[in-house]
């Protein structure tokens, strides 16, 4: 690895805004992430997600605020940009450009390239190499962008959706190529995702973005013990919750599960236990949706009945 | 080993590990797995995996030796094993009477059949 010349010690984002036109995406957020950590970026489709990752990367500029990576400002600054990368979940390859002629020039952007990596990585993927980067399947073009994102060992590395069209294979091959590059070249990796249980035990900390703010960033235990699921008669669990609060509830006929805040006690297990109700841990997904957040998961449970 | 969501990783993988120092698989004196091979193999957190082994740490099951990595400690198996005798009523005892009363059945009709399965 190359020393790079500046200490490593994260991002710092404050009172950051960015409006397209009248259309106001990211409307004073705060955020701070540590280096050497992964974190999952979630919320619903339009929170902003590519646009605060595109913005922190200088990709687009922003309206408003400061961003600091270690300590600078990233707009054309080259010394800082060459510490990040982010391949945007649609990246408009130029059409000329074949995989082998992009991976070819990688080097140029990033000085911690790492091309022994690059090739067993497209090996693995069996991203055709010949072909033109933009005549790519689906999951093609995320295997590529997954093989430039961790072979570019950039110190902040944003992936954008990275499992998009991959099949449960290759996102096993992900899983498993992140966490030993990772292993040995810590870095702060971001990724967004919409597959929030699959991802939730790569993650370290789970950042919730809604409207264009930060609405809970949470060490991902610390977010599912943060609520629970009581299930029993309606009644029953109605009394059991009198004085919680509820976030969401679904009924089964004259059952009801309850999402409620808070940590379970001991009084609350033996109230629980004398009145047939089960207490069950929230999966992260649930949490989120309860919070009333994650409007993709009410959608997707639609679809299914 | 699938994680089961009901309690946090890291007090399932310690538990795990521990169940495998127990069972003789990394005996005393022998290495666990790093916090990278442990996150690689479970697709976990490393930062999980490591709270995981510091766990085991305090606990005094595993011992860290400098730049070399994680060892069992000595005599770690007999305090487990201890530790699991102290838990047995607890983890299997009381949720056995407390089913066998749902049941109808009697501590009697439960030591019956306890003695019934041993002979």
């Amino acid at each position: 690895m190359t020393p790079s010349a500046t200490e490593t010690s994260g991002i710092r984002i404050q009172q950051l805004h960015k409006s397209y036109g009248s259309l106001e995406v990211l409307s004073g957020l705060n955020l701070t992430l540590a280096p050497g950590h992964i974190y999952g970026l979630v919320g619903p489709n339009g929170a902003g997600k590519t646009t605060l990752m595109s913005t922190i990367c200088n990709h687009t500029f922003h309206s408003g605020g400061t961003i600091l990576i270690d300590g600078e400002d990233p707009a054309e600054n080259a010394a800082v940009l060459q510490r990040t990368c982010f391949i945007h979940e649609d990246q408009p390859y130029n059409d000329a450009f074949s995989v082998a002629s992009i991976l070819k020039v990688m080097p140029n952007f990033y000085p911690d390239w790492d091309e022994a990596l690059a090739q067993r990585l497209v090996s693995r993927f069996r991203v055709p190499v010949e072909r033109r980067a933009r005549k790519l399947s689906r999951g093609q073009k995320s295997a590529f962008a997954i093989v430039i994102s961790l072979a570019s060992r950039a110190a902040y590395t944003f992936l954008d959706e990275p499992y998009l069209g991959l099949d449960p294979t290759a996102r096993e091959i992900f899983y498993e190529e992140l966490l030993t590059d990772f292993g040995t070249h810590p870095r702060t990796v971001v990724m967004s995702t919409h597959l929030i249980d699959e991802a939730a035990d790569l993650m370290e900390e789970v950042v919730v973005l809604h409207e264009g703010e930060i609405v809970l960033q949470a060490d991902v235990d610390a977010a599912r013990s943060s609520a629970f699921v009581a299930r029993g008669l309606a009644d029953e669990v109605r009394a059991f919750a009198l004085d919680r609060e509820i976030l969401s509830e679904r009924s089964l006929g004259r059952i009801l599960s309850a999402t409620i805040r808070g940590q379970v006690t001991a009084d609350d297990e033996d109230k629980a236990a004398a009145n047939r109700i089960s207490i069950e841990p929230v999966s992260l997904q649930d949490l989120i949706a309860a919070l009333g957040i994650h409007t993709l998961t009410s959608a997707l449970t639609t679809e299914n009945r | 080993m699938a994680f089961s969501d009901d309690r946090p990783i890291f007090l399932e993988l310690a538990d795990a590990i521990a169940a495998d120092v127990l069972a003789g698989l990394y005996p005393e004196e022998s290495q666990v797995p790093s916090t990278t091979e442990l996150a690689t193999h479970y697709r976990i957190n490393p930062a999980t995996a490591g709270k995981a082994l510091n766990r085991l740490v305090d606990a005094g099951i595993v011992y860290k030796k400098r730049g070399l990595g994680m060892f069992v400690a000595a005599g770690a198996p007999e305090a487990l094993r201890r530790e699991r005798r102290s838990e047995l009523h607890t983890h299997y005892i009381a949720p056995l009477l407390t089913e066998a009363r749902r049941l109808g059945l009697t501590t009697a009709d439960v030591v019956d059949l306890i003695t019934k399965d041993q002979s």
